[in-house]
């Protein structure tokens, strides 16, 4: 017995064209009803699959460490110590923390130009942005006010009107100088141009409710104007501990 | 979506092609009833496609049909056992080898079990390891099967021999 003739045998059994056609247009339309039955579920796996890894790409580098969504820039705030050292802090990763400089002015003879005027406590506290294709950055203060240190002339220091016209509210008198320092008013908000942060060294300028004390926590606003019209918000939330000042996001 | 679906036609279409008359050959020897083998290489097809099963190479797809396949025939055998049987006149109709008619009349006399692996080890060339994969069962119930299945097929066709006076 060839077991080779059962191979020839049923080899040469051959499904008929018909038999063929019929099963492939059976096959035809289950495959045209098919992806409403089970595409659902495996687009549906997908999808969530795709949306997930998505979020996780797109969404993590904008989360902070508090869960809530993260600006796309970094702000640092800095400040010069006595020895000319700078001190630097971001805020995106630290609260900062900043020794206050209203004794130094007050020991450094500052008087107001007008005679009056508010309670304030100062400090050397400046901002800096960081960040990608950042067109201007506007920081608005909701209680006191920025101020700038200006270095004045004795002709310019004995011109009091030349000085209220500037905003020069407050000097320091150096005796037997001709320089003088004065603090300059620029107001509760700024915007400067990204390329041009260095040239707006502004500090802050807080009310005291008479015993060197702040009276709330003040927020700094920090907005930033994209190079495309986008613009995104940050806030700072300043408080006072002792004789020193903090910084942390909201 | 209106692509996909042809694609997906074109794919199964090619899938009939290839692997159509195989089925229906092994089914037909199985079932011994042309409406029967058909509707099990349809329900073969119908789940290849409803599955979307994934492959490693064609042998890995093919292995794949054949078991499918015979499993519904087992099924099949099971809840319609006493389903006529094809005589040789009419399997005349199909088989286009008409010296080894009887031959396959013979095999398709076989109980399942030992005319599945005759077909396979025979038929399609698989080894008895394969084999084993493809049925689900031990490597030595396959050679038992198929020593089993070659003593019947010799004895039947002595059998006929001497009948027929050769």
């Amino acid at each position: 017995m060839e077991f080779n003739k059962i191979k020839n045998a049923v080899n040469s059994i051959e499904m008929s064209e018909t038999m063929k056609n019929r099963i492939k247009e059976n096959c035809n339309v289950i495959e045209k009803e098919k992806p409403m039955q089970f595409n659902i579920k495996r687009w549906t796996a997908v999808t969530c699959a795709f949306a997930i890894l998505l979020s996780l790409i797109i969404g993590i580098p904008f989360i902070n460490k508090n869960g809530e969504l993260q600006v796309a820039f970094a702000i640092t705030a800095y400040a010069l110590s006595d020895d000319d050292h700078q001190l630097n802090a971001n805020l995106s990763t630290e609260k900062a923390t900043f020794e206050l400089s209203t004794e130094d002015r007050m020991d450094g003879g500052l008087v107001s130009v007008s005679g009056g005027g508010a309670n304030l406590i100062f400090t050397n506290v400046m901002l800096n942005i960081t960040g990608e294709d950042i067109d201007s950055i506007t920081y608005t203060l909701s209680t006191g006010k920025f101020v700038e240190d200006v270095t004045l002339t004795a002709q310019e220091r004995a011109n009091k009107d030349w000085l209220i016209s500037e905003k020069i509210n407050f000097i320091t008198s150096e005796p037997g100088s001709d320089i003088s320092q004065g603090i300059k008013e620029i107001g509760n908000s700024y915007t400067v141009n990204y390329d041009e942060q260095d040239k707006y060294q502004y500090t802050l300028a807080i009310p005291h409710d008479g015993n060197n004390v702040i009276v709330e926590d003040v927020i700094i606003k920090v907005n930033v104007k994209y190079t495309d019209g986008n613009n995104e918000q940050q806030d700072i939330v300043v408080t006072q501990e002792s004789n020193l000042i903090s910084l942390k996001l909201k | 979506m209106g692509k996909l679906v042809a694609q997906a036609e074109l794919d199964i279409e090619r899938v009939i092609d290839r692997y159509g008359s195989m089925l229906f050959r092994i089914c037909l020897v199985i079932l011994c009833n042309e409406k029967d083998a058909e509707d099990v290489v349809q329900d073969t097809f119908i789940i290849y496609l409803t599955t979307s099963p994934t492959f490693h190479d064609q042998e890995h797809e093919k292995a794949w049909l054949i078991t499918v396949a015979t499993n519904r025939c087992k099924n099949l055998r099971r809840f319609n056992f006493i389903r006529k049987h094809m005589d040789i006149s009419e399997l005349q109709l199909y088989c286009n080898d008409v010296e080894n008619l009887s031959v396959l009349d013979d095999l398709m006399k076989l109980p399942y079990k030992h005319k599945t692996v005759l077909l396979l080890y025979y038929v399609e060339g698989y080894k008895v390891d394969e084999i084993a994969k493809i049925l689900n069962v031990t490597a030595s119930a396959v050679k038992k099967r198929l020593q089993r299945g070659r003593e019947i097929v010799r004895h039947t066709y002595r059998k006929e021999k001497i009948i027929d006076g050769i």
